[in-house]
């Protein structure tokens, strides 16, 4: 090949690299994106290698050379290839013809990782030392780990000082005169099939996680303490198990941590001063770092077992509150969200308060969230937060937070109910004919008789009315079974496909209303009027033989 | 050649390996006929021939303890180890440090190779016996071992691995000193510096176990904590840990006493034996150790280990050591690796809480006794074959009437190590003649044998004077 050909593919090869350091890091490894630059820069590698079976690259700080050829320079400070190698005592990389695909992208993604960002103890080369490539070569200057450099002649001289005695050392001759002490030939110590077998058990156990190991060797060095220092060292020790557990999905483990401190701090021998500790710890399981963690735990899709999660909510006291909802909002998935509101299920109660200032997260989904968290939880004290947010912007959350003001219940609900049955949407109407059902006082029922005998009423599409009157058999006193019978009754000239579609309703709550005393007048009209009326009369008196 | 096709053969390669140590092994009970060695043979044949299809030659070597085909050394996983240590120990019986196969082989030059295999040691020259009987064979070539000479580049390996030793003591001293001041540590340069280690111990594992026997410096826990790496690197590339593996191996073992930067200087420097009030503040270095570490970085997989094991290396097995625990549970495999080693090197040492150092041999007895109740009794096994029955640093007394020291041990024939003459048999002081106890002359009989063992204390022996 001519020299300058020679060069000019080796400065491809180095344009491949550099862009490889840039893109590959934007992409997954399944983009086309990142396929096509690899497939690109590996072909750059073959057409060198076409001509030649290595490709050495010297490194200096600002420059690569090829041979006695530059073929790179940069005077930057950032993204200079030439000082990124150098910096880390690199001093030549030799690629050799049989460079694999696979070992060319191991060595990109090393080089393209970025080291500010990510916190790692591994330089370059520890990266590079750790692929252990067969097609890639360096040369590294060791000079940059000297600490110090006259150590090495210093120590040796020490060493040296202490010269052998002549006389010392003809003594040990003379007086090694003596029988033999130690048999002529010893046997190697066999190793069996057996050893082998063990070693590999052996492996299998040290390849289990540490945290479990070190969270026990914790507690040992607990029951060990003697002053506050210790105690205080240790709280910190077990807040970064807790969360390094937590962050490596290892939720069983943090529990046990966490119910191990509970017996604790329920023995009555242990001092107040170092129940303080433990409180810290427990504290910080429920804090905004751990708790981040277990977001992103749940998010990535790793299998969490949800009654081990649960069990670790147990332990959480009520400052956990704030950061889950802070990733509840976070959450990509449903599945994670479902565990949170769990979680905040179990810890809402525990505050209220701090819980309800979740309604005023900008999130419609959010809002509905903890909407649902407090319905589930029940405390009444809900109520008046959940009030406020009775006119919220979105349909979805007006419906939950009625539909929890009807579990609630209570006297200040029933106007906020009554208000929403006048609502444009008719989910949130129906939403609110079930709360006011689901609240059955005598108020309630007066606002929805008043509205099923408001002469408006007619005027509503079949499928609400039926929702009225399926509210309304919620009470099953004397006055609602009279008045759905005297709507039943009701005959009227004009209009009478509305009318009939009342009386078809009547007949339906009749039937859910369950009692048999309404069977005379069901079976006195059966045959009666609209198709409509007989088949909801049918329907009625069929459940009410049969109940 | 495609990756795929790069792992298939390097599969491959391993398996011929393999299969060779089974024939090798079956044929020293069987004759070359037996349909049990019929079977293994003629799959050697396809196996190699396989690998012909994609490579004109292909070439086996043996250097040092390591198996290379075409240049590629092959690696190899925990169940080929029996085998691959076995076909080491029996090239090296015969010479034999290369075959080459060519064209596509018969089942019959393979059978004729296994022959050649196992007559050849029963004469003085096995390799010289092994060629002539294989000189009808024309597809398979044989290679004498190639003799590690003591050349200007064994030489500069020597200088670089006193290099990196020294280097890695001195780093040592700098991180315990950083961690007695709270300030913060390297963690980077520890790793490289370990990795430089680990790659002298795959390569030149002699020379540095070398520089673990010499005991007369001064800041001896840095020494010790370097020592202790290097021993239970040693051991655990025995035990076919991965080279990742072994930096972490390195980096727990180097980190093993940081508690004793706690220890207050005149107990730790005593000359004297401990009080029971020192003892105390001596069994607390563990923990102090723990502390200490777990407060250097964040936590992860490594920090966790070297936790542990700074916290168990003195606990023993049986957990008759300290500190006490409320709940007996197994060492870490790491904390028993770390706990052999630096037994070993503390016993063979000068200041450690004894103040009487051991002679190699007779602390591997010491240890021999602890094994199965405070030490790892399967990783005992690896120990003592790792340092040999007179680890390197041994003084001995030679039936030659010479005296002299261990430089380097014999994994093949334990009681033969290489010894630098210190004495000749008139009684006069020599130096630089290193002799080999295999050599035999011409009836057949060792030409020497070790007789006894020689405490260096005792007669004040500076081991420095001839390691360094």
């Amino acid at each position: 090949m001519e020299m300058n050909e020679e060069i000019k593919t080796t400065k491809d090869v180095i344009q491949a690299i550099l862009k490889s350091k840039k893109i590959l890091r934007m992409y997954p490894d399944n983009n086309p994106v990142y396929i096509k630059n690899l497939e690109e820069a590996y072909n750059k590698f073959r057409e060198f290698f076409y001509y030649s079976d290595e490709l050495k690259l010297k490194i200096k700080q600002n420059e690569i050379y090829y041979g006695s050829e530059q073929v790179y320079v940069s005077s930057e400070k950032e993204d200079n290839l030439a000082l990124f190698f150098f910096k880390d005592g690199i001093r030549e990389i030799t690629f050799k013809k049989g460079l694999a695909n696979d070992e060319l992208e191991a060595f990109l993604m090393i080089i393209t990782l970025d080291f500010d960002v990510k916190v790692t103890d591994d330089d370059i080369v520890t990266l590079f030392w750790e692929k252990d490539f067969q097609n890639i070569q360096y040369v590294v200057d060791d000079a940059v780990l000297m600490d110090d450099e006259d150590y090495e002649t210093v120590a040796i001289n020490e060493a040296k000082t202490q010269t052998n005695e002549p006389d010392f050392l003809m003594k040990a001759y003379e007086e090694a005169f003596h029988e033999r002490d130690v048999p002529e030939e010893t046997s190697i110590i066999p190793l069996s099939d057996k050893d082998l077998q063990a070693l590999i058990e052996e492996f299998e156990k040290d390849a289990q996680a540490k945290i479990g190991k070190l969270v026990s060797i914790l507690f040992e060095m607990l029951y060990l303490a003697e002053t506050r220092q210790d105690f205080e060292d240790l709280s910190g020790f077990l807040m970064s198990a807790i969360d390094y557990a937590v962050l490596h999905g290892d939720i069983q483990i943090a529990t046990d941590i966490l119910s191990r401190l509970k017996v604790l701090l329920e023995n009555k021998n242990i001092s107040d001063e170092i129940k303080k500790f433990i409180k810290k710890i427990m504290l910080f399981a429920g804090s905004e770092t751990v708790i981040n963690h277990l977001g992103e735990i749940l998010d990535s899709g790793q299998d969490i077992d949800e009654k081990t999660l649960d069990d670790f909510v147990i332990y959480l006291d009520k400052n956990a509150i704030l950061p889950f909802m802070k990733i509840l909002g976070e959450l990509k998935n449903i599945h994670p969200r479902k565990i949170v509101i769990n979680a905040l299920t179990h810890l809402g109660s525990k505050d209220i308060l701090v819980l309800s200032s979740g309604l005023n997260d900008t999130r419609w989904y959010v809002v509905r969230n903890i909407i649902h968290i407090l319905r589930k939880i029940g405390d009444k004290r809900a109520v008046d937060f959940l009030l406020k947010t009775v006119k919220h912007g979105d349909n979805r959350v007006k419906i939950e937070v009625i539909r929890a003001l009807g579990e609630l219940g209570g006297a200040g609900v029933i106007i906020a109910l009554r208000e929403a049955l006048d609502d444009p949407e008719v989910q949130v109407r129906i939403a609110a004919l079930k709360a006011l059902g689901a609240v059955s006082s005598e108020a309630a029922k007066r606002i929805i008789l008043d509205k099923i005998m408001n002469k408006t009423f007619k005027d509503k599409e079949f499928d609400e009315k039926k929702f009225y009157f399926e509210a309304i058999a919620k009470w099953r006193d004397k006055e609602v079974f009279d008045f759905l019978v005297s709507i039943l009754k009701k005959k009227t000239f004009f209009g009478s496909t509305k009318n009939d579609e009342n009386r078809a309703c009547a007949a339906y709550s009749l039937g859910l209303i369950g009692n048999k005393d309404a069977l005379n007048i069901l079976n006195k009209y059966k045959n009666e009027g609209s198709k409509l009326i007989q088949e909801f009369i049918y329907t009625a008196i069929r459940r009410l033989e049969h109940e | 050649m495609s990756d795929k096709e790069n792992m298939d053969l390097h599969k491959n390669a391993k398996d011929v390996i393999n299969q060779i140590a089974i024939v090798v092994r079956t044929s020293q009970i069987h004759d070359a006929n037996n349909v049990a060695i019929a079977s293994s043979i003629s799959k050697i044949v396809s196996m190699i021939n396989m690998l012909l299809d994609k490579e004109s030659i292909i070439h086996l070597e043996l250097r040092g303890e390591l198996f290379y085909i075409n240049e590629y050394r092959i690696r190899y996983s925990l169940e080929y180890l029996l085998n691959f240590d076995f076909l080491v120990r029996e090239f090296k019986k015969r010479d034999l440090g290369s075959v080459t196969f060519k064209n596509q082989l018969k089942t019959e030059d393979i059978k004729t190779f296994t022959r050649a295999f196992i007559t050849a040691p029963f004469s003085d020259e096995p390799f010289d016996v092994f060629q002539e009987k294989m000189s009808a064979i024309q597809n398979i070539e044989i290679g004498r071992l190639k003799k590690i000479v003591e050349d200007e580049d064994s030489f500069d390996v020597r200088k670089m691995i006193k290099r990196s030793y020294f280097n890695a003591v001195s780093h040592t001293r700098g991180i315990m000193n950083k961690v007695k001041s709270g300030e913060k540590v390297n963690i980077k340069k520890a790793k490289r510096i370990m990795e430089s280690m680990v790659d002298h111990i795959l390569e030149e594992e002699q020379l540095l176990l070398g520089m673990t026997a010499i005991k007369d410096y001064d800041e001896y826990t840095y020494h010790h904590s370097v020592n202790v790496s290097i021993l239970s690197i040693a051991l655990g590339q025995r035990l076919g840990i991965s080279r990742k593996m072994l930096t972490e191996l390195g980096m727990v073992a180097l980190f093993h006493d940081t508690g004793k930067t706690e220890v207050p200087p005149e107990v730790l420097n005593k000359p004297t034996n401990f009080t029971d009030d020192e003892w105390k503040i001596i069994k607390k270095h563990p923990m102090w150790g723990l502390r200490a570490i777990l407060k250097l970085k964040n936590l992860d997989e490594l920090t966790m280990k070297s936790a542990i094991a700074s916290f168990e290396h003195h606990m023993n097995i049986d957990h008759t050591g300290y500190p006490t625990v409320r709940l007996k549970t197994e060492l870490d495999l790491f904390s028993r690796i770390v706990s052999l080693a630096d037994q070993y090197d503390a016993m063979t040492s000068s200041r450690v809480y004894s103040r009487t150092p051991l002679p190699p041999d007779k602390a591997l007895s010491i240890m021999m006794e602890r094994s199965g109740t405070q030490l790892d009794p399967l990783l005992f096994k690896f120990f003592i074959n790792m340092v040999g029955v007179y680890p390197i640093g041994t003084v001995v007394m030679l039936d030659s009437k010479e005296l002299g020291l261990v430089t380097e041990s014999n994994q093949i024939f334990p009681t033969r190590p290489r010894v630098l003459l210190i004495i000749d048999r008139q009684g006069n002081r020599i130096t630089g003649n290193i002799v080999d106890l295999t050599e035999k002359d011409e009836q057949d009989h060792y030409v020497r044998s070790i007789m006894k063992t020689i405490d260096p204390n005792k007669y004040k022996i500076n081991l420095a004077e001839y390691l360094l």
